[in-house]
């Protein structure tokens, strides 16, 4: 009886978790690496502390408080608007748009400028793999 | 009278009769237009665009830094499809709102239907030239929010 629990909740958490596609999992396979040629004791990514990075508010590259809601919103499953332009930004959740988090160039792109605009720096390993895993979760 | 007619042709080819060329480039489109307005290569002139293009990861305070290729083919799309007309006269910033034209031609619209949020800012282009988007900034398709019309 136990098992079959332990399956069907197996189950259930598969049909909901979203997957990377090959060249992401490579991807995310290589910040992996990162993260534990830099720190040895590293033993995976994790979306809570993604979700706490994504959350929190930083002094940006223009020097005031901003934070990844700032623009995403705080519900990823809808979209957000661009700050500094009004323009809208679709959702960044893949389990209401499918599109995102497949192309590892875009990835790359907008991991770099959107770490420079809210925390001033560019993101390390560990910080871009916990960010991805939680908006892959989302 | 040949003449009267050429001279009058050729004033009105100098004049920004309210058209420009769309913005078309694909890669343009998704590279620039995906955080604001994709502005026509028209709107500015070389130099000014030679400034946008070297300045990617500062651009306007935030980086929007882009990779070498996809730069490269983005400055030569903007540098083939720049005009010294009219509305880049007199400016070689980055910015299309300082060009004297513009100035002149948005000098009565009143600061609370620029700053409301729905415009925001005056490089809203969108936000009132209805058909902005197919490069016709004519004064027939300005609607502006909670004002309508503006003709």
């Amino acid at each position: 009886m136990k098992k079959i629990v332990c399956f069907i909740l197996l189950a259930l958490t598969l049909s909901h978790a979203q997957e990377f596609n090959a060249p992401m999992k490579t991807y995310m396979e290589s910040l992996r690496a990162e993260a534990k040629a830099k720190d040895p004791s590293f033993s995976g990514f994790d979306a809570a502390r993604g979700e706490a990075l994504f959350n929190g508010v930083h002094v940006g590259k223009k020097g005031k408080e901003i934070s990844c809601t700032t623009c995403h919103a705080t519900n990823l499953k809808k979209g957000g608007q661009n700050v500094n332009t009004n323009k809208p930004i679709t959702a960044l959740a893949p389990s209401v748009n499918p599109t995102r988090l497949t192309d590892v160039a875009e990835v790359e792109k907008w991991l770099r400028r959107n770490f420079n605009d809210v925390f001033a720096r560019e993101g390390v390993a560990l910080e871009k793999g916990d960010v991805l895993t939680y908006i892959m979760n989302q | 009278m040949k003449k009267i007619v050429l001279m009058i042709a050729l004033g009105l080819s100098f004049a920004f009769a309210g058209n420009v060329a769309p913005a078309n480039n694909a890669l343009y489109q998704k590279e620039c237009a995906s955080c604001h307005f994709g502005y026509q290569p028209a709107l500015l002139n070389r130099a000014s665009w030679e400034k946008v293009m070297g300045g990617l990861s500062d651009h306007f305070g935030t980086d929007a830094s882009l990779g070498k290729v996809e730069s490269e083919q983005i400055l030569d799309y903007l540098v083939r499809n720049a005009r010294s007309g009219k509305m880049s006269a007199n400016n070689s910033t980055m910015q299309i709102t300082k060009s004297p034209y513009f100035t002149k031609e948005h000098r009565k619209i009143p600061a609370k239907l620029v700053e409301q949020k729905e415009v925001g800012s005056l490089s809203n282009c969108l936000a009132c030239h209805t058909t902005a988007d197919k490069g016709n900034y004519s004064k027939h398709a300005i609607v502006i929010p909670n004002y309508g019309r503006w003709e």
